[in-house]
């Protein structure tokens, strides 16, 4: 059977440095998994690999099926692989209901023509998209909803983190990859982001989701399983409880010292 | 003063600020998508305006109705300097979006020159200034000491109906929303699936439409045309952006009515020869610029493309 992504192999090198070196990886529809690892293990490079921002010295990308390698971001985009960015990338000039629409490009089309004349016409359609918007950010944030043509700017840490996500789950992706959602959030803002991201799951049970994350309380309430990197490789793929317990996990996460 | 002077003043005054409006739009959404100044902008209104010029000898010609040539100007000017526009962004700019923007500078200020020189050249006696083609009716409207023309309206109407078009095109479709994605984070808006080529390509030739069209309702206005009219029109037009605060749409607008404006209070109000309204229109945007460096539209920066 083949999964939904099926990454080989998969090398880059910025300069003499192995950013990944050699990194299976494989995740099916529906699951979600951990992707762990100390600082500059190769975690954040191996989202850029697949969603096309880096290009990799070798191995290959399968997504559905299909070979990705290489392919523009916005070619791997409309396969249907949505991302999130470690420190925020939202358009903050624009209002919240713009960013949603950019995160929906690849599924609007009205016509030009229709949208710069007619807009009677399409009135019904922007109302429904509009309700659509507002019952995805209801289940992440009882107020973000009205707040939705206030600019991205005027919104606190948290809103925006919700809004990023909500912006990648607007063109109802298969697989999205969560870079480090819970950077400069407070472990209570964390664990209600992931609640809501567990509502979500609930909602659209074939949605796979990588998640990377440090705070390992968070990987082990989320994700069924983990892919622990370090220098590049990976050197651990189980459930959470394995992982922990695997001696190369706790040498490169605690140190040589660390045994329990 | 006399309000009918007024009137008429006020009158000459959005006819300029709409013309320096289409071309100061035209810099600020370069400006927006690529954070790159393209000083041939000015030499690109010339060019439109010399197309349409061509267009409507060959198309009088054959012997067409007036509406039918200025149709068929109006047609190819915009059409060919939106491929104009694309081909400069397509071999010229994208190519050099690694490189320092000095270089973008230099190589927009030498295809301004060799557009400029090019037309001097090749096009018959280029150097002399050409008439250009009375093709809107010439009557007028008479109020007293007011005079509207005719000719007056249908330009005003056609610059304004491309403003408003411009801003529903960015406010309201996908290429507009687009282009202000790009213009914010390329590479967040290439994650969207947002084509970066593409977006990049479609605002050059918008902006350089804008352009063409400003070269055509100059010329009709002025009822002539020459090689180097685009030096002081894209002088205008870059400092009405910067006015307005440069990557802001609407800020290029006003900035172009600004800068109408103090044109003709110096030419009419001050006491001064009319000959000095350029030194007193420049003089102020650098006043301007001292008191708001940012532009004046800098603040409310929600509207950036």
């Amino acid at each position: 059977m083949t999964h939904l992504l099926e990454v080989s192999g998969l090398s880059v090198r910025f300069g003499g440095v192995r950013a990944l070196d050699g990194l299976d990886l494989h995740l099916d529809e529906g699951e979600t998994l951990g992707l762990i690892g100390p600082n500059g293990s190769g975690k954040t490079t191996s989202f850029n690999t697949i969603t096309g921002f880096v290009l990799p010295a070798g191995g290959t990308v399968r997504f559905a099926g299909e070979d990705i390698t290489a392919q523009p971001p916005r070619h791997v985009a409309r396969r249907g692989i949505a991302r999130t960015f470690q420190r925020l990338r939202l358009l903050t000039e624009l209002s919240v209901f713009d960013n949603l629409m950019v995160g929906q490009h690849l599924t609007l089309d009205h016509g030009i023509w229709a949208n710069l004349l007619g807009r009677s016409r399409l009135r019904g359609a922007i109302a429904r998209q509009t309700d659509e918007m507002r019952t995805l950010l209801r289940h992440f944030s009882p107020t973000l909803p009205d707040r939705l043509h206030e600019p991205v700017s005027a919104l606190t840490m948290i809103d925006r983190r919700r809004v990023e996500v909500c912006r990648a789950l607007a063109r109802s992706p298969r697989l999205l990859l969560l870079d480090e959602p819970s950077a400069g959030m407070t472990p209570d803002e964390t664990a209600e982001l992931m609640r809501d991201l567990q509502n979500v799951k609930a909602a659209r049970p074939s949605l796979a989701v990588i998640l990377i994350e440090h705070d390992m309380a968070v990987i082990e309430r989320v994700s069924a399983r983990c892919v622990v990197l370090d220098y590049g490789r990976k050197i651990a793929d189980g459930s959470y409880a394995e992982v922990t317990r695997d001696p190369a996990v706790r040498r490169a996460y605690l140190g040589e010292e660390a045994d329990a | 003063m006399d309000p009918a002077l007024f009137a008429q003043h006020l009158l000459n005054g959005v006819m300029l600020g709409v013309i320096y409006a289409l071309v100061a739009v035209g810099f600020t959404l370069f400006f927006g998508v690529l954070d790159v100044i393209k000083f041939s902008h000015g030499d690109v209104v010339m060019l439109g305006a010399f197309t349409a010029l061509a267009t409507s000898i060959a198309a009088s010609a054959a012997g067409l109705s007036s509406p039918v040539i200025l149709a068929a100007m109006l047609l190819a000017a915009i059409v060919g300097m939106a491929l104009v526009g694309m081909l400069m962004a397509r071999y010229l700019v994208l190519p050099l979006r690694n490189a320092p923007t000095l270089n973008v500078l230099l190589v927009t200020l030498m295809a301004g020159t060799v557009i400029r020189e090019g037309v001097r050249l090749f096009y018959p006696q280029g150097s002399n200034p050409k008439p250009f083609p009375r093709l809107l009716p010439t009557g007028a409207f008479e109020f007293g000491a007011f005079t509207l023309r005719h000719d007056s309206i249908v330009l005003l109407v056609l610059g304004v109906g491309a403003i408003v078009f411009v801003h529903l095109l960015i406010v309201r479709t996908r290429l507009g929303l687009a282009i202000r994605a790009v213009a914010q984070d390329p590479e967040t808006a290439s994650a969207m699936g947002i084509p970066f080529r593409g977006t990049v390509l479609a605002t050059f030739a918008i902006g350089s439409a804008l352009a063409a069209l400003a070269g055509v309702v100059n010329g009709l206005y002025y009822s002539e045309v020459s090689f180097n009219m685009g030096l002081l029109l894209g002088a205008i037009g870059f400092s009405a952006a910067v006015i307005g605060g440069l990557g802001n749409v609407y800020g290029a607008i006003l900035g172009g009515f600004v800068f109408a404006a103090l044109q003709t209070i110096g030419a009419v109000a001050l006491p001064f020869a009319s000959a000095y309204k350029d030194v007193f229109a420049f003089g102020v945007v650098i006043l301007l610029m001292a008191w708001k460096p940012g532009g004046l539209l800098a603040e409310r920066s929600a509207e950036r493309v």
